[in-house]
């Protein structure tokens, strides 16, 4: 069981966050695609669009689902939240693709470009941090 | 001849059992903390042995972190993808 504690306005950041994350894994133009959804055959292209054609629409349920599990924990006002080890498993690699869209849009593509200090900057700090706090939660009962 | 033919070949018995490997490559992206969280849950690595992985990614900009037929190293990979990790299948 992992506890959480969100201010008003990162609940509302995270439901704007997610319902965007929605309509972007449903989508197809996207170029954050390429990160989300990888190629997974370098060499091949044949084989790297045979890939994608078997093993997209899972991908997109399983990143869609595990999205559900985190509105599901944000959708009310309630500010403090609990949750069990499987569902803080379910919101990690949400966090990981919320960033990759964040760090496309700002232009981060090797190690030691900078995150910027705006408000978008902020989010990518934020999921982070978020992010670390439920791994070192989850690596601590294991 | 016929000793020849029969003869056992390790090269390519090994290149016909063991011809793929999942291969994660860096990002500038995700924590340490989770790549290596995703090493020890899903593959079920040891922890220093998950560290010792994703430091390889981190440094070498990549690491094998399976071996195996094609088939089994594309569920991998496909987890990886699921897990947001930027993973790809090739030839050992």
């Amino acid at each position: 069981m992992i506890l959480l504690e969100f201010s008003t306005a990162e609940l509302q950041l995270m439901r704007t966050l997610l319902a965007q994350y929605d309509e972007i894994v449903h989508g197809e133009n996207d170029p954050v695609l390429a990160r989300l959804f990888p190629v997974a055959y370098r060499d091949d292209p044949d084989a790297a669009a045979e890939f994608a054609r078997y093993t997209r629409s899972g991908l997109v349920e399983t990143k869609s689902s595990r999205a559900g599990v985190i509105a599901a924990a944000v959708a009310s006002d309630e500010a403090a939240l609990v949750l069990s080890d499987e569902d803080a498993a379910a919101w990690l690699p949400v966090l990981t693709d919320l960033r990759l869209i964040v760090a496309e849009r700002l232009g981060i593509v090797r190690d030691e470009d900078e995150v910027p200090d705006d408000p978008l900057g902020e989010v990518y700090h934020w999921l982070g941090q978020l992010q670390s706090y439920l791994i070192d939660a989850l690596d601590a009962l294991t | 001849m016929t000793r020849t033919d029969s003869a056992p070949d390790l090269r390519t018995r090994d290149a016909v059992d063991v011809p793929w490997t999942t291969v994660v490559w860096n990002d500038p992206v995700n924590l340490m903390s989770y790549v290596t969280h995703v090493f020890r849950t899903y593959f079920g690595y040891p922890r220093d042995e998950a560290e010792r992985l994703m430091l390889l990614v981190h440094h070498e900009g990549r690491a094998v972190v399976a071996t195996g037929p094609r088939e089994e190293m594309e569920r991998h990979t496909e987890a990886m993808h699921e897990y947001g990790l930027w993973a790809s299948v090739v030839r050992a």
